[in-house]
């Protein structure tokens, strides 16, 4: 009846997850008495759940994010606690434990944090900055935005209901085949990630459309902000990578449920044959996780200096190149694995090419800064954070992209030091740079400044003591993923990472701290003219937050910075006084489609782990369903009256004239 | 939303709204291109077991054939065309053909080289 499902699947005899998942559960069931106590079920169902507008579902994406951002970092400090405690000792977390945290920790950090993160602000900025209503699917994207939650959801239940995978977060077969990992823990990281791929794969397309077809008048290709065509390039990379993924753990699953021998030791399998495809994905996603970031990082640093950006053609032809190469240097993941002096030679050569766009755009960054007026407000610190932090990581990376040093450096610290300097401070810095940058325009106020160059240089100062002590130990030998170890001379270093990892955790704090106060203080951080920084770009020229149909009118594109163009226009000329003639706005009709989905999707996926097989046929017509009743409704728009966009956009309207009229008194 | 559609470039649609031909002219694309992929699958199933043609030829004939089949389905069915409101697409299937090369290539040529360096064990032992 319930497949493997039984009581052995709950932990009872581990205290740290059943205490961990206890805490979670009872903080859930608080949050949803409170909201059906209150009242709010009815809103969150009407405004946020079913929405299809896209800054909802961004700000969604990044919520989930966040979330998932702390699950991942209490992980992170349980690993960094047990490598500073289990020398010549056992430590605090028995292996089979210590194994599925840092398998845990991977997964939920790249796939449910850091692509959120970048989908989420994508998601939320795009649209407004090309000037349009919308993104090219409005319930698609709703669609995998849920799907992407359903993943994290079995990601998380897996805590509690039997056990997460203990294979690292790639899942390299043998050890996942069924005669090495016979438990649920490689199910529920397949399934999840299928899950979850869909969702993603279903982002990919949305803005990959999006950005194609739906540009404002006058915004060519060569006039898109640079955040637009990183998300291009981020985006065509998912559309072109995930079927990999997908298709690898497909056939994996097919190995474990059905007893093929794709990657098994016998009968034929050929187990190299997963790594070289699951890196044919998996170089391409780390372009799709940093791409978004150094959009974010031009804007920013085009904003905060007061220029536009140095080198903009050159930065889109360094986006699109890194696009491409990002495809012809998955081997460098495996040089050991023993194709031999020509491969590594040739995909080692690549690796080394692709870090000159990268190259590229850090110095356009630097060329934007120079002669600016630059601020120094909390995205700006970040940015600046982030191009000493990147270029260490990009250092250290073509370091390792040189076979023979490969060879010395690979699966030992020297490597987690690497990738994590590259990813936190590249696509973490670049997610909170975004947060702290947009957040005003999400949400209508700023946030707290205090706090946010606190959390910037606890987080910072935190992210150095923890990962260069790493690199030492890397160069001293030490291999990664070890529970205990018995050499002396590491000991020292991994005390000091522990210490970092404190620092880092205080950073974290200070960020939810500067949520929690600028929530309190929202009156006094208002932004009423929508344009808090002084911005350059069309997502500034509409209120903080925008109206549900973004602009009133589609705004007249003349050239790059288009908003920066329209102030000085302005500022000319003062603005004309002439009353606009406002029309009727059509705008899609919320729908609870990608919700009921998902919720199906999760019923399937959690049967499917479990071999409930009843249960699994019930998920799929539930969410075959689901497609067909969307597919054949009838009303999928509405209208929003001239006069009731007149009266939204004449305040608007009000507040800009008079910034503009005190600027020009200035 | 569909005002949007029209507005960064006339000739650049989405699929669906692009062609305004009458209903005849369309349903005579599809014929014509339904009886080009049957005659070339026909074709396939015949040079696949005749002895008729020189043996070594096959395999190279079927590799053509299903280009040609490729080709029809793009044309008749995914209505690829030179005209510039098909940039987008063309390029979309560059792309795409780009990355099936490079991944599927770098794959064969990553395998054999594997495959040549690390033999299995007793293929290892015949060779000392």
């Amino acid at each position: 009846m319930l497949g493997k499902l039984d009581w052995s699947a709950i932990p009872f005899d581990q205290p740290i997850p059943l205490v961990a998942g206890a805490v979670v559960l009872v903080a859930i069931l608080a949050v949803l008495i409170w909201v059906v106590v209150k009242g709010h079920l009815p809103y969150l169902w009407r405004e946020w759940i079913t929405s299809v507008d896209h800054k909802r579902i961004g700000v969604m994406y990044i919520l989930l994010a966040s979330v998932m951002l702390l699950r991942g970092g209490s992980d992170a400090i349980m690993m960094r606690i047990q490598q500073a405690v289990a020398y010549q000792s056992q430590g605090y977390l028995p292996p089979e434990h210590y194994n599925q945290i840092f398998s845990a920790h991977g997964t939920i950090m790249i796939f449910f944090v850091a692509m959120p993160f970048v989908i989420g602000l994508m998601n939320l900025i795009v649209p407004l900055q090309l000037g349009v209503r919308d993104v090219a699917f409005p319930t698609l994207n709703s669609v995998g935005f849920w799907l992407t939650a359903t993943g994290a959801l079995l990601v998380n239940i897996s805590l509690v209901v039997g056990e997460f995978a203990r294979t690292g977060w790639l899942a390299f077969p043998p050890l996942s085949e069924l005669s090495y990992s016979p438990g649920v823990g490689v199910d529920y990281y397949a399934w999840s990630l299928q899950i979850s791929g869909v969702g993603t794969l279903l982002a990919g397309i949305n803005l990959v459309t999006t950005v194609l077809k739906l540009r404002t008048k006058g915004m060519n290709y060569l006039r898109m902000p640079m955040f637009c065509w990183t998300t291009l390039a981020s985006n065509l990379l998912i559309v072109a990578a995930f079927p990999i993924l997908t298709a690898t753990l497909a056939m994996l699953l097919l190995d474990r449920y059905l007893g093929f021998h794709f990657f098994t030791n016998e009968a034929g399998g050929n187990v190299m044959m997963f790594m070289n495809l699951i890196w044919a994905w998996g170089h391409p996603e780390v372009y799709i996780l940093v791409l978004p970031a150094f959009g974010i990082f031009s804007e920013v640093v085009s904003t905060f200096s007061g220029k536009a950006l140095f080198g903009y053609r050159s930065m889109v032809l360094a986006t699109m190149a890194i696009c491409v190469i990002s495809f012809m240097v998955w081997l460098h993941h495996f040089f050991t694995m023993g194709a031999g002096p020509d491969v590594n030679a040739i995909f080692g050569i690549a690796s080394m090419i692709i870090a000159v766009p990268t190259g590229v755009k850090i110095y356009n960054w630097l060329f934007t800064m120079y002669g600016g007026r630059i601020r120094f407000a909390t995205p700006m610190l970040w940015a600046v954070g982030f191009m000493v932090t990147f270029i260490i990581g990009g250092l250290t990376g073509v370091l390792v992209a040189v076979p023979p040093a490969d060879f010395m450096l690979h699966n030992s610290m020297f490597l987690v030091a690497h990738f994590h300097n590259v990813i936190i401070g590249g696509v973490l810095f670049g997610a909170f740079a975004g947060f702290e940058y947009w957040f005003p325009k999400a949400f209508g106020f700023r946030l707290d400044e205090r706090w946010g160059k606190a959390a910037f240089w606890f987080t910072f100062l935190g992210f150095y003591v923890t990962f260069m002590p790493l690199y030492i130990v890397g160069m001293l030998g030490m291999t990664r993923r070890m529970q205990h170890y018995d050499v002396a001379a590491w000991r020292p270093w991994m005390i000091v990472a522990a210490v970092g990892m404190a620092v880092l955790t205080i950073g974290v704090i200070c960020q939810i701290m500067q949520l929690v106060v600028s929530i309190r203080n929202r009156e006094a951080l208002r932004d009423r003219t929508g344009d808090p920084w002084d911005g350059r770009s069309l997502e500034w020229a509409t209120s903080s937050p925008p109206p549900v149909f973004n602009f009133a009118f589609h705004p007249d594109v003349r050239g790059e910075d288009a908003y920066w163009a329209m102030k000085a226009h302005a500022r000319q000329q003062s603005f004309e006084h002439e009353v606009p003639e406002y029309q009727d706005i059509e705008m899609p009709r919320n729908s609870p489609t990608g919700f009921v989905c998902a919720f199906f999707a999760t019923i399937m996926g959690f049967a499917l782990i479990w071999h409930i097989w009843w249960m699994v046929i019930l998920g799929g017509i539930g969410a075959f369903a689901t497609f067909v009743v969307f597919a054949w409704r009838d009303h999928d728009e509405y209208v929003i009256p001239a006069e009731e966009v007149a009266r939204i956009d004449r305040v608007n309207l009000e507040e800009r004239r008079s910034l503009v009229s005190m600027a020009g008194a200035v | 939303m569909s005002d949007e559609m029209h507005l960064t470039a006339h000739h650049d649609l989405a699929p669906g709204e692009e062609e305004q031909h009458s209903v005849g002219e369309r349903i005579l694309g599809y014929v014509v291109g339904l009886a080009l992929a049957l005659l070339l699958t026909a074709t396939s199933f015949f040079i696949a077991g005749t002895d008729l043609v020189w043996q070594p030829s096959i395999p190279v004939a079927l590799i053509v054939l299903a280009i040609a089949q490729m080709g029809v389905h793009l044309v008749f069915f995914l209505h690829i065309t030179t005209g510039p409101d098909n940039t987008n697409n063309v390029l979309a299937l560059a792309f795409g053909l780009l990355i099936v090369f490079l991944v599927v290539g770098g794959t064969v040529w990553i395998m054999a080289h594997l495959n040549a360096n690390m033999p299995p064990m007793d293929q290892i032992m015949r060779m000392q």
